[in-house]
């Protein structure tokens, strides 16, 4: 629009090449801005699950260090994959590993060997330290096994 | 803690200078880049002999002496006001170090002040050439006001090591131009002076919306190009001295921005991010209605378009003046002196001897009193809570309040008292895991003043209620509160912090970290 | 080759651009879009609203569609919108985002009915466009009231159980209709369901046939010139095409409309309490949403006036019989169907807004 102000001249011509040159880049830059701001988010959000199932199916199975020299009715924080677990040894001599993400807004759990439970400190969430089932607070799931097996000597953790 | 603390009920002392700030960097930044503006287009006019530019110029400048010395100078010194009650230790530190650059700046204040109002005064009665320097000397003035200011609050973010190294020792002065020059003091002056430049062509836009396209269709089309032009820099170049100025950021703030990204939802967490979104989409909009509106169709560009326009460089404004400020979390000088009024410095100190101990609105008798009291009576309950209340002030109150903006009511709703307890611990000790430590200040004091803590704040943030938060109305978003997301406590260090009236027991779980004791 | 290789993105686009042309005719409907013209005076900034509440009904399809991903209705409800709010990546900001945009649809239809009032843009022959935008406000209201159910946590469960007060009160019908909608005597899982299925079939079905409807009738009538500007002559009157130049108006009043709603969006993201539980009792001072509680409180007032039944029925007939006078404006207000500037009518007008604002300000004011 602004280009029929000026004369037909050579050095004129090539001002508005610039200037349309420039003003398309600046519209693709905001453009791009636009559809990113928009296209981005939606597209993090359809696709969360498929991300999460490829981050589970990464690592099927940890070998927690020093994991056998874990003392009865003491638990230890290990990562599986990119998530922190939790190893417990309990007072019976079983093992049992779970998931330590609260289920409730995702905050990590710690074993109360006082209390004999899992406990969530950001709202005080409860769990069975046997089960991993919610038994008290705001959780609205139980929190996720896993399978224990000791291999020559190590413990070993797997999906279950 | 040499001062008194100032607690705004609701909004939070944070929110009073924010307030206060984001009017006035709208209105100053737009007194500096009008300071070019008025000047330029004058120059043209004259060059140009069109007397009806400038009668729109006249009318502009006005407006403009009325907006920037009442509002602009009003609001700057209600700066002075809030920052110096919000955060008193962060007040001396920047006015021991600055007072001679505060002098400086103040005298090109004045000089702009005055050059304002000559330069309106004087319009068509001394000589063009003359009244044209004058406009200049205002430019001039205005735009060093800013180079000074810039030196002291870039400071605030990146102190720099040369300035860090003396901090503390009474020898500051020595390193005042390090502190001034500091790391981010170029990128942020050229970002700064963009955004004068882009506000001046923004409000210039205000006033040329306001001639009749139907009378004066030629005058209103070509002031409005004109002015739409003054976007340009911005937009070219603002990009580049962005990541340039990132790049300068310490590393350790710039995690939040990403914290943001990775973490979900909702509260403190992403909060740089969100408004990084919202700046990004309102400055998008205000180049495509600048460019479609007042660029290609300049007659339809409406008054209400051009105040829709300003509104978006307010929200773009204030949402990265906020960003900035969150940026700098949890320092207000950074890596000397956290946002609570703490010195780094003085951390180990307080946690030895007491953050109280050292409060000088603490009476050495009531200390004495305090230590000597005897254990489980109400009296003692009753002090314990007189000293958490005093902790609270001290080290919580500079960004939290008790029921409004980041209410503490509302984060602790949920929490029993071990889980007040835990996050106590967690806050104290600040392991490198934390997610807080990137933007919560270490809680200082000992044993038994963290303990008062959470007796105070267990008080007064009444009965846990878990199933409903629900008092208040359904409209307001913030009033159905969830805390934010996910505070994960340290994965290894896991404690038992026994509820207030068991008794502490040796038990050592997963970590292996000291139980906190409930009560002394 | 270069040359060649830069300009084919826009041969391309023109060719592309024909094939269609040629088939459905594009080149005739915006010749026609090219001749319409939009008058221009004082008060044409009201003539946007309409458009800012399409928009606003587009994002909640969009943002709509996009929960309907991953919400299940029934018993996992609450759970399903946690995990939305919580675990799914942006799933906070889509969900603030269909929120924030049903409270600003919702408050740009009733600008948007009151500027069309106060320009007696209801006058012969566009009778039906008030009555088709009045129906469009009640599925909008309606629309609200079962969405916000939907997530089922404890404000959502409370707001719905005394909203359902409101037609509960209406004679002889109330209780059935009420009934009809809970799915039996409480708030339960068969309610999210029954409200789910209105939420996301039955009323937007109405809803973007009567908008059709209503949006051809704009088409055929064009804009609505308020009196004061038929007082002026034609020679001073003025007004712009709608293509392009309104439409430029209009898009960049969407775009603003989408920096709003992203701003509230992302700076205040929608909360999501406590799951309900319904054991609990009401927390005090629960009260429905913003926009129904001029209803609720008149019911409260009437109630307080006119112990017992009476009060109920006296609070149900007066605002049945408001809306009523208000729906039937075009068939009584005979001075302004003479081009006169009816003063009776906008003080109706004023009134009635006045009225509006003042009992839901009270409301507020008024919780126990």
């Amino acid at each position: 629009m602004a280009e029929h102000e000026h004369a037909e001249s050579g050095g004129e011509s090539r001002l508005q090449k610039t200037r349309r040159a420039f003003v398309r880049l600046m519209l693709s830059a905001v453009g791009a801005a636009y559809a990113g701001l928009i296209a981005y988010p939606i597209y993090r959000f359809l696709g969360a699950p498929a991300r999460r199932a490829e981050g589970m199916a990464a690592v099927t199975q940890v070998t927690v260090q020093d994991g056998e020299r874990l003392r009865a009715n003491e638990a230890k924080m290990f990562r599986f994959g990119t998530r922190p677990a939790m190893l417990i040894h309990h007072a019976d001599n079983t093992w049992v590993a779970f998931d330590a993400v609260c289920t409730h807004l995702g905050c990590t759990v710690q074993f109360q060997a006082d209390k004999q439970r899992i406990h969530c400190a950001c709202h005080g969430g409860t769990y069975d330290m046997h089960t991993g089932r919610n038994i008290g607070g705001p959780p609205p799931k139980p929190l996720k096994a896993y399978k224990v097996e000791m291999k020559d000597g190590q413990v070993v953790v797997s999906r279950a | 803690m040499n001062y008194p603390t100032w607690n705004f009920p609701h909004i939070g002392s944070g929110w009073v200078i924010g307030i206060i700030a984001i009017v006035h960097v709208l209105i100053s930044h737009f007194a500096i880049g009008g300071g070019f503006y008025l000047p330029m287009a004058e120059r043209k006019a004259l060059r140009e002999k069109r007397d009806d530019w400038m009668q729109v110029l006249h009318g502009h400048a006005k407006f403009f002496l009325i907006l920037t010395a009442v509002f602009g100078a009003m609001t700057g010194i209600g700066i002075w006001f809030a920052i110096s009650l919000a955060n008193p230790e962060g007040t001396s530190t920047l006015i021991h170090n600055f007072v001679f650059a505060w002098a400086i700046e103040w005298v090109f204040f004045l000089v702009e002040v005055t050059a304002a109002a000559v330069y309106y005064y004087t319009w068509g009665r001394i000589p063009d050439k003359l009244h044209l320097q004058v406009g200049w000397l205002y430019a001039f003035s205005a735009w060093v006001s800013l180079f000074v200011i810039n030196g002291i609050l870039t400071f605030m973010l990146t102190p720099g090591p040369a300035w860090l190294q003396v901090a503390g020792t009474g020898r500051e002065a020595t390193a005042f131009w390090p502190a001034f020059f500091n790391p981010t003091f170029w990128p942020s002056l050229f970002l700064r002076t963009l955004v004068c430049i882009s506000l001046a062509g923004i409000w210039a836009l205000v006033t040329a919306s306001r001639i009749d396209a139907f009378a004066q269709p030629k005058l209103k089309e070509e002031i409005l190009r004109w002015s739409a032009k003054w976007l340009i820099p911005a937009y070219v170049l603002m990009p580049v001295f962005f990541a340039w100025y990132l790049y300068l950021v310490p590393g350790e703030q710039r995690t939040l921005l990403a914290l943001g990204v990775s973490t979900i939802g909702q509260g403190t967490f992403t909060q740089v991010t969100r408004t990084v979104l919202v700046t990004i989409m309102t400055s998008a909009t205000i180049a495509v209605i600048v460019y479609f509106l007042a660029w290609r169709n300049p007659r339809d560009f409406s008054f209400s378009h051009a105040c829709a326009t300003l509104f978006l460089a307010l929200a773009a404004t204030a949402s990265t003046e906020q960003a900035r400020e969150m940026l700098r979390k949890p320092y207000v000088v950074g890596g000397y002196l956290y946002s609570n009024g703490v010195r780094i410095s003085e951390r180990d100190k307080f946690n030895q001897e007491g953050y109280l101990a050292h409060s000088p609105w603490v009476l050495e008798a009531e200390q004495a009193a305090w230590s000597a009291a005897p254990q489980d009576t109400p009296e003692k309950k009753a002090e314990q809570i007189i000293r958490g209340e005093l902790m609270m002030r001290g080290q919580c109150i500079a960004c939290h309040t008790r029921d409004g903006y980041r209410s503490l009511k509302r984060l602790l709703k949920e929490r029993d008292r071990e889980a007040i307890d835990n996050m106590l611990k967690m806050l104290h000790e600040m392991p490198k895991d934390s997610p807080y430590r990137a933007f919560m200040p270490p809680l200082v004091g000992t044993e038994s003043e963290r303990a008062a803590l959470g007796d105070y704040l267990e008080v007064m943030r009444g009965k846990p209620e878990l199933p409903s938060g629900t008092t208040a109305a359904g409209a307001a978003p913030g009033s159905a509160a969830q805390t934010p997301t996910a505070p994960p406590t340290p994965s290894g260090g896991a404690a038992p912090a026994p509820a207030a009236p068991a008794p502490a027991q040796p038990a050592e779980p997963a970590g292996g970290a000291a139980a906190v004791p409930g009560k002394q | 080759m270069a040359k060649w290789l830069s300009r084919a993105p826009r041969l391309a686009a023109v060719g592309a651009y024909r094939w269609v042309d040629e088939r459905l005719g594009l080149g005739e409907v915006l010749g026609y879009a090219r001749q319409k013209s939009v008058p221009l005076h004082k008060h044409s900034y009201w003539y946007y609203w309409g458009g800012v509440s399409l928009f606003f009904f587009l994002v909640q399809g969009v943002s709509g569609v996009l929960l309907l991903v991953y919400y299940r209705p029934g018993a996992e409800a609450y759970n399903s919108v946690r995990e939305i709010t919580f675990d799914l990546d942006f799933g906070w900001l889509i969900r603030s985002t269909h929120s924030w945009s049903s409270n600003l649809m919702i408050l740009s239809v009733f600008i948007h009915m009151f500027s069309v009032f106060f320009m007696k843009a209801y006058r012969k022959p566009r009778e039906f466009g008030w009555w088709s935008g009045l129906a469009l406000l009640g599925l909008t209201l309606f629309l609200g009231f079962s969405g916000y159910l939907l997530p089922m946590d404890d404000l959502a469960y409370f707001a719905t159980k005394v909203g359902l007060e409101i037609p509960r009160k209406l004679p002889v019908i109330g209780p059935a209709v009420v009934d009809m909608l809970r799915g039996g005597a409480e708030v339960s899982e068969v309610t999210i369901q029954r409200f789910f299925a209105l939420h996301v079939v039955v009323l937007p079905f109405f809803f973007i046939f009567i908008l059709g409807f209503h949006l051809w009738l704009v088409q055929r009538h064009g804009n609505a010139v308020p009196p004061s500007e038929e007082a002026v002559p034609e020679s001073e009157r003025h007004s712009i095409p709608f293509f392009p130049n309104f439409f430029a108006k209009d898009l960049a009043m969407w775009l603003i409309a989408l920096n709003v709603l992203a701003i509230l969006a992302a700076l205040f993201p929608w909360q999501l309490g406590p799951q309900a539980d319904t054991l609990t009792p009401a927390p005090a001072g629960i009260h429905p949403e913003w926009y129904f509680m001029s209803q609720f409180e008149v019911l409260k007032l009437f109630g307080r006036w006119f112990p017992g039944a009476a009060g109920e029925i006296l609070g149900i007939l007066f605002f049945t019989v408001g809306g009523l006078l208000w729906a039937l404006i075009p068939l009584y207000d005979k001075s302004s169907q003479r081009a006169m500037r009816a003063r009776t009518t906008t003080w109706l007008g004023y009134i009635v807004l006045v009225g509006l604002i003042g009992l839901t300000i009270l409301g507020y004011f008024d919780l126990d």
